[in-house]
């Protein structure tokens, strides 16, 4: 784990490692009227095959990084780097490898039914119609939507649009995942299901970026998790546990850890002898029934 | 009155045809300009200021016959080299829905883009006179010049065009080639908001001459005239106000829209984040 | 009107115009295009409406949907013949004239997905112009939908209470203003998820399923019979036109058709 509180002490990296397929270091973008983003601090990375959370209160520039991640704003400051190249310049290099699902995906469905959409982006790249059926099938069948195949996107669900447009996204099989808010909308039944395809992916050595504010489903989503504070900044990162027992980073940053660290925090403040937190059920009932016997 | 509602057939070959031809070659000039300034980028924008004027035009005040065109806000927004683009569109869209004909397309895009480009102009120079924090003032005064100069314009193509119209076979109710008597034949329908001019005459008898008939069936310049000069300046004050109202609101929520140019880069918004940092 | 309403006729249709390909109704709308152009002749034009009424009744277009979008241009096209025809007649064929041209536009819109109507467009026009095309008919929607919901709220918010002119037009403004700013945003959230997904200056589309050479040859001939006989009808005007109501009889016939075939299939 690491700590960053005082902005300007960190270390960039500069260039992106072999493994690191995302980099993003010190990215400040202004606006003529004064206001600003600053994504200083920590140097963010996501490593080949990992899932990894930015968690963050409303208005730190979660949204902002994401959108320096997808090349569709130019880093006025710092350095951006996914697959090795500069996003913003490079995109039409990368932007095969990359899948994307944004927050409002009322907006980004663009065909005008659930087949058409998902086939919209291998069809764009000029793959062969073969393929980009055999492509919609698997997007839909990972899903679970095939019902909705002939559906017209506009008349489904929050939930299901949120669905197609992941399945749009998984289409081109994509190398880089980079997620808004993936969860929202979702039952919970399907959230779950979300997360292991999530896993599942990741173990194929699929890189998964994803801003969320949904906290208790980031221990099972994701395997490393970054926290920018209200000024923007990336003032924390480490594995799910490590994170949610930096309580006093997160208070500065108006986080709520998940309602498990917090149950074993308070446990820890009423008694010293208490376990280390647990952030699943299982977890939890095992160190408690350890703890009372 | 930023474009002519006239259908197809009434004004002459050479006129359209000659609309045309400059409005592609300007198109042409324009997209190869705007690919080399990566213009793309304002695309979304160049689609919802078509897309506002296209519904302003088509929200017809009815018993006036006036609709606000919002083609000085467009032109301050977009700039000139987009202005041509955005004009083409939104008269090959009117046209395609019956609003004007599609052979006066390219007259009409001549007419939108010349004022998009004058409004623009006038409101840049009337900025540099008067400063930014009167924008709204700014917009105002261009939008009412700019449309008094392209209404004579109008009134001008309308003139050339029609005292050159020549009869046109208006089918079977036609009164010249009737054989039976129709209700018509005896202007029993007086149409139109004012009175006076050739046009007004009751219809050609059977044996009349063809100029006679022509001179009934083509559109009346002096009465077009009349109908925009009278009405036009109500309209003009009613746009100007419109326009200095979105100009002021733009201009204070968003200003690089307005004084930025084309290709400001610092526009892209996304809403609650650039709260983040100082 | 939501957009989601003309994709879900576009897509959801399965009439032999639906199945039409997308190409041979373009070239279609085109030909009866300038078939309105060409012709002066109220009976002519009249049967070309028929036609396009007995058209959009095979295809089961929803009627409220389908005339209502038609009507506009014939509304404006009426104020306009209001404001300067000559005569009455004249007046009423310039109002023809958009209904026609209006129908067929919202016959094709209808019963073909956008991305099929707007793929063959963009090979031919300027790049900067097929891709704003595609935005300003996207935008259009966007831009209606969000209106109603504006003028709403700012009626909520005390903007318009009655009696007052001169404030609600205040109001009204300044709702234009937020309307813009809230479009703009939302339409470059759309462009750049199209960028995102791999959309570069045209959209690539899909080959049109089941399309028929049969069924594409009647619809080309019967546009091209259509405009052939605006031509012909326009050019012996003097001796053909007492003549004209035998232009009616073909697409009379064909609405009689039209509606006994989908009265059978209800």
């Amino acid at each position: 784990m690491s700590y960053e509180t005082a902005p300007d002490e960190h270390v960039h990296a500069h260039e992106a490692g072999p493994d690191d397929v995302v980099l993003v270091s010190c990215v400040q973008h202004s606006y003529e009227d004064g206001t600003a983003v600053h994504l200083c601090g920590l140097d963010f990375i996501a490593k080949r095959g990992q899932r990894v959370a930015v968690l963050g209160p409303n208005g730190a520039g979660k949204t902002t990084m994401l959108y320096h991640i997808l090349g569709l704003m130019k880093a006025q400051e710092g350095l951006v780097r996914v697959f090795g190249r500069d996003p913003a310049e490079e995109w039409p290099e990368i932007r095969q490898r990359i899948g994307v699902v944004l927050q409002n995906v009322d907006e980004q469905l663009l065909a005008p039914t659930v087949a058409e959409d998902i086939a919209f982006s291998p069809r764009q790249y000029g793959l062969s119609e073969p393929d980009i059926a055999a492509r919609v099938d698997r997007a839909l069948g990972l899903l679970d939507i095939e019902k909705l195949r002939d559906r017209v996107p506009h008349n489904l669900s929050g939930g299901e649009k949120r669905k197609v447009a992941m399945a749009g996204a998984l289409a081109m099989k994509p190398e880089l995942l980079v997620l808004d808010e993936p969860f929202e909308g979702l039952d919970p039944a399907s959230r779950e299901r979300m997360g292991e395809m999530l896993k599942l992916l990741a173990g194929d050595g699929t890189t998964i970026v994803m801003a969320t504010h949904d906290i208790d489903s980031v221990p099972d989503m994701a395997d490393y998790a970054y926290v920018m504070a209200p000024g923007g900044q990336i003032a924390l990162s480490g594995t799910p546990a490590e994170v949610f027992s930096a309580a006093d980073v997160l208070a500065a940053g108006n986080i709520r850890p998940p309602v498990l660290a917090s149950l074993f925090m308070r446990l820890r403040e009423e008694s010293a002898d208490a376990p280390t937190p647990a952030l699943n059920v299982d977890a939890a009932v095992e160190a408690l029934i350890e703890w009372r016997g | 009155m930023s474009h002519i509602h006239i259908p197809d057939g009434v004004l002459p070959l050479w006129l359209w045809g000659l609309g045309w031809l400059v409005t592609l070659v300007l198109v042409g000039a324009a997209g190869k300009l705007a690919e080399r300034h990566d213009m793309r980028r304002k695309v979304p924008l160049l689609g919802v200021t078509a897309a506002l004027m296209l519904v302003a035009m088509s929200s017809e005040i009815i018993p006036i016959a006036y609709h606000v065109n919002l083609t000085v806000v467009a032109g301050i927004l977009l700039g000139p080299v987009l202005s041509i683009v955005a004009a083409f569109i939104v008269e090959l869209i009117l046209a395609l829905l019956g609003h004007g004909g599609v052979t006066v397309i390219g007259l009409n895009t001549l007419i939108v883009a010349a004022e998009m480009i004058i409004g623009w102009t006038l409101f840049r120079t009337f900025v540099a006179l008067l400063s930014r924090k009167r924008a709204g003032v700014a917009a105002g005064m261009s939008t009412v010049i700019t449309l008094a100069i392209t209404t004579t314009a109008l009134v001008g193509i309308v003139w050339l065009g029609g005292s050159a119209a020549t009869a046109r076979e208006t089918g079977a109710l036609d009164p010249a080639d009737l054989s039976f008597t129709n209700p018509f034949t005896e202007g029993v329908f007086s149409v139109g908001l004012f009175s006076g001019g050739e046009a007004d005459a009751p219809s050609a008898p059977a044996d009349s001459t063809q100029s006679a008939a022509s001179e009934s069936n083509s559109l009346s310049v002096k009465r077009f005239a009349a109908v925009v000069y009278t009405l036009g300046p109500l309209g003009w004050l009613f746009e100007a106000l419109i326009t200095a109202a979105i100009v002021r609101y733009v201009t204070r929520v968003r200003p690089t829209l307005i004084f930025s140019g084309a290709l400001a880069e610092k526009e892209r918004r996304i809403p609650g984040d650039e709260a983040g940092g100082l | 009107m939501h957009i989601g309403a003309v994709d879900e006729s576009a897509t959801l249709g399965r009439s032999w115009i639906h199945t039409a390909s997308p190409i041979t109704k373009l070239v279609a709308f085109a030909l009866v295009l300038a078939a309105a152009v060409v012709s002066w002749n109220l009976l002519v034009l009249a049967g070309l409406l028929i036609l396009l009424v007995s058209v959009a009744t095979t295809a089961r277009l929803k009627p409220g949907l389908a005339y209502s979008l038609a009507a506009y241009p014939a509304l404006f096209a009426g104020v306009f013949a209001f404001a300067s025809a000559p005569n009455v007649l004249t007046g009423l064929i310039i109002v023809m004239k958009a209904a026609v041209a209006g129908l067929a536009a919202v016959t094709l819109i209808l019963t073909t997905p956008y991305p099929q109507v707007f793929a063959p467009v963009q090979r031919i026009v300027p790049g900067i112009v097929g891709d704003a095309l595609l935005m300003t008919y996207r935008s259009t929607f966007l831009l209606l939908d969000k209106f109603s919901n504006l003028l709403t709220a700012i009626r909520l918010r005390s903007g318009l209470r009655g009696g007052h002119p001169l404030r609600s037009a205040r109001a009204t403004s300044q709702a234009l203003g937020g309307l813009l700013l809230y479009s703009f945003d939302l339409s470059q959230r759309d462009y750049d998820i199209m960028r995102l997904r791999g959309y570069q200056d045209r959209l690539k589309t899909s080959l049109p399923r089941g399309a028929t050479p049969a069924r594409d040859a009647f619809l080309l001939a019967a546009a091209l019979l259509a405009l052939a006989t605006s031509i012909v009808w326009r050019l012996g005007a003097a001796v053909l036109n007492p003549y004209s109501w035998l232009v009616l009889l073909l697409p009379l016939a064909a609405l009689i058709a039209a509606a006994l075939t989908s009265r059978r299939a209800l």
